[in-house]
């Protein structure tokens, strides 16, 4: 710090504030030669282009290595650049082919995050300069963006050459206004729908804006995850799938039951949920961990054995989003986050639904685990007040139910004893007319002459009766 | 991104332009006519999605001749601020196909899907944070209005689309001029119950006297002396000159390579968008014009 040549350092994130409210002093004020390129005219121009993309040194040398420029140098012009997208179709070893990777992380009011999720930055195995990080923040009303730039400062301008990652894009761009207007009810389960419309439309802002022709993966992070293997990145990208996830659990305290499955949007297809699909609304949307829409799909989540296999594969069709790993050319080829009611479902959800569409893998791994911080988010906190009264509403309505059980019964007691009473009037009626029936065959008998049959065969038949009546009404004898 | 606009007054907001063709075929009428675009070039960025077949590889040749000649010794005003070209094959290959081939039903499907793809990796990987227009052009549009990008985008709408003509010589070896692009199209009960009779993967396509979808072609609309600003709501738009505001494809407003409510790339796409909130616009007395092969 201090000791710079201006001239010699060029920041090229060449930002104005039609293009994003970011301060470009905060970054210049500290040692800027991490954000610097040894750079030419032909740099700038790449600057002018990408807008505030910061272009750090390490980057640009394997965009240049790609294969630019067929033919001939008279082509080298500095405003042309030249791709082939076979070279970035991802394969299951990247990082000795230096693939490059996009990460993306949606941000809101994810200051009190911010610093694990650096940890776990600094802690990637996979090679950093490989890796472009890419940010939007939205509706926050903390510190986020303020936090991000001097962390992401603070790792730019580590010591450790191994530190620093590719190029950094942050995106500000608010949606919120869209949901106040919104006539849709906000809360419960009716406002997950719109809820997720909006987290999709953030998601594909994101990549849209970032996505760049040299990227050969796209990584999704969510920035609350707290314990996840630092060789991440190869683990899922060794199954070498179009769109790959771990299990996304989280842990409790010892009195709430120790752990718990947390992302329950990675799920099988099941009958069930396609039937019910086709009986919903065009718009509807199906959102699992609702009672509304009882699916009996097969969670990722639940089929997980501490002991398992962390290798093992399972074809999956809803995608949840904590950690996405999937090649970029299938966002290439145009699937996305639906913002929109997607074969019923939305954002990542219907992302692995259209992934699916457009006959692309979609796996998850079911024994491998990654850790979602328990500490309650602000939505998560919501979620609770809701599933609360979900609660609260279901034992009222239990409660309800009992009483009304409770009235039943005292109502048809009386009609219950009185049937009884009638059945046994009507027996002892009927016992009364067999018992004179059996004395005028014993007397027929006893004019016969011979027959040892007739009262063998008869006594049966008439003990029970006796014996009912016996103690049924025992006045009557 | 919350400052960047698209506008009615895009040259004076200094909004930047992405100008996006899928190209198999290089012809120099387009390029020539890209030249004569008024809209301040510094402010247009050039992407260019071609097939690694031989024949792409001729015309990337022509094209790259053609770039270095506007960006190193043409003139200032004539260069453009930047140009990306990708190279990508897409099954079934994007080859030119001669009319009549291209228009078999059978083909049509396969063949679109791979466009779509086409489309969608060079849309995805080229729209930056600070473009506010997409103005797709196909390769084989050779003549527009010079003020087409400011033309179009004053109507300030999504998405908005010209009416796509061809001029050839009629049998008095008269100049005239026919309708080519039917893919603009507002849609009819016939067609939407024509759908609900379909599978899954069928898709319902334009200009077949065996699946006739009585829809209203923007193709027809033409009044020879009509106001060329007359503005039409349409339901499906071709792709052949194509005005998209950024945003609506950062929705995630694609071109479907899938059938979507039976409908797929540039049809499907003003589905989807229209999914998505937007609407679709067709001037159908504002011409561009199609080579005629």
């Amino acid at each position: 710090m201090g000791t710079h040549d201006p001239k010699a350092k060029r920041i090229l994130y060449l930002l104005t504030s039609k293009l994003l409210s970011f301060d470009p002093s905060n970054l210049a004020s500290t040692d800027a030669d991490r954000f610097a390129l040894a750079g030419s005219s032909q740099d700038l121009l790449l600057g002018a282009f990408f807008g505030f993309f910061i272009w750090p040194g390490a980057s640009i040398l394997p965009v240049l290595s790609l294969g630019l420029f067929s033919s001939g140098e008279d082509f080298q012009l500095e405003t042309v650049r030249y791709y082939d997208l076979s070279n970035v179709q991802g394969t299951a070893r990247g990082w000795e082919r230096e693939e490059r990777i996009l990460l993306c992380a949606p941000l809101r009011d994810a200051e009190s995050h911010l610093r694990m999720f650096f940890g776990h930055l600094r802690n990637f195995t996979y090679p950093h300069h490989l890796i472009d990080l890419a940010f939007l923040v939205s509706d926050s009303k903390d510190r986020t963006l303020p936090l991000l730039s001097e962390l992401l400062e603070d790792l730019q301008a580590d010591e450790d050459p191994k530190q620093p990652y590719g190029e950094i894009s942050i995106i500000e761009k608010d949606f919120g206004q869209k949901v106040n207007q919104d006539v849709e009810s906000r809360h419960g389960f009716a406002a997950q729908a719109s809820r997720r419309k909006l987290m999709a439309q953030a998601r594909n802002w994101l990549l849209s804006a970032a996505l760049r022709p040299y990227h050969s993966w796209v990584y999704w992070r969510d920035v609350d995850v707290e314990t996840a293997p630092f060789t991440i990145l190869e683990d899922l990208m060794r199954h070498n799938k179009d769109v790959i996830v771990p299990n996304v659990w989280r842990p409790l305290p010892d009195w709430l039951g120790g752990e718990q499955p947390y992302d329950l949007n990675s799920w099988q297809e099941s009958e069930t949920a396609l039937a019910l699909a086709d009986t919903l609304d065009e718009d509807a949307v199906i959102v699992e961990g609702y009672a509304e829409y009882a699916t009996w799909r097969p969670h990722l989540a639940y089929l997980r054995d501490p002991y398992g296999d962390p290798d093992m594969e399972m074809d999956i069709d809803g995608v949840g989003g904590v950690s996405i790993l999937a090649k970029a050319k299938v966002f290439r080829s145009g699937v996305h986050f639906p913002a929109f009611s997607f074969q019923k479902h939305a954002e990542t959800e219907g992302f692995g639904k259209m992934a699916k569409r457009m006959q692309f893998s979609v796996v998850g791994l079911p024994h491998y685990t990654i850790w979602h911080l328990y500490e309650p988010s602000v939505d998560d906190i919501r979620h609770m007040e809701e599933m609360e009264q979900e609660r609260k509403a279901r034992e009222a309505e239990e409660e309800e139910r009992q009483e009304r059980m409770n009235k039943i019964k005292d109502q048809f007691t009386d009609p219950n004893s009185q049937w009884e009473k009638d059945k046994t009037d009507i027996q002892n009626e009927a016992m009364r007319e067999k018992k004179a029936q059996d004395e005028d065959k014993e007397a027929q008998t006893d004019t016969k002459p011979a027959g040892d049959e007739p009262p063998a065969k008869a006594a049966p038949a008439e003990a029970p009766a006796q014996a009912k009546a016996l103690d049924q009404e025992p006045a009557e004898v | 991104m919350n400052n960047v606009t698209s506008s009615s007054n895009p040259v004076g907001n200094r909004e930047t332009i992405l100008i996006l063709t899928p190209l198999a075929r290089f012809y120099q009428e387009y390029w020539d006519n890209l030249l004569k675009l008024s809209y301040p070039h510094e402010l247009i960025t050039l992407a260019f999605m071609i097939p690694k077949s031989r024949e792409g590889n001729s015309a990337t040749a022509q094209l790259q001749e053609q770039i270095t000649k506007t960006q190193k010794s043409g003139p200032e005003k004539n260069r453009f601020a930047s140009i990306i070209i990708e190279r990508q094959d897409f099954d079934p290959p994007l080859a030119s196909q001669n009319e009549g081939e291209r228009h078999k039903m059978e083909n049509q499907k396969a063949r679109r899907a791979a466009m779509s793809r086409a489309r969608n990796s060079l849309l995805f990987t080229t729209l930056g944070p600070s473009t506010s227009w997409v103005l797709w052009l196909d390769s084989d549009i050779v003549e527009t209005p010079p003020d087409l990008i400011q033309d179009l985008a004053a109507h300030d709408k999504a998405i908005i689309v010209p009416n796509c003509f061809q001029r050839y010589t009629d049998k008095y070896k008269q100049p005239a001029e026919r309708p080519y692009d039917f893919n603009s199209w507002q849609d009819s009960e016939t067609a939407q119950k024509l759908g609900e009779q379909m599978g899954p993967d069928d898709i319902l396509l334009e200009g077949y006297a065996d699946m006739a979808t009585y829809r209203t072609l923007m193709a027809y609309m033409v009044d020879e002396d009509g106001d060329p600003q007359q503005e039409v709501p349409l339901d499906g738009v071709g792709g052949t000159a194509l005005l998209v505001k950024a945003e609506v494809h950062r929705d995630g407003a694609m071109f479907p390579p899938f059938p979507f409510y039976h409908l797929i790339e540039t049809e499907g796409f003003a589905k989807m968008a229209k999914r998505l909130g937007w609407s679709a616009t067709g001037l159908p007395n504002y011409r561009v014009y199609h080579y005629n092969e």
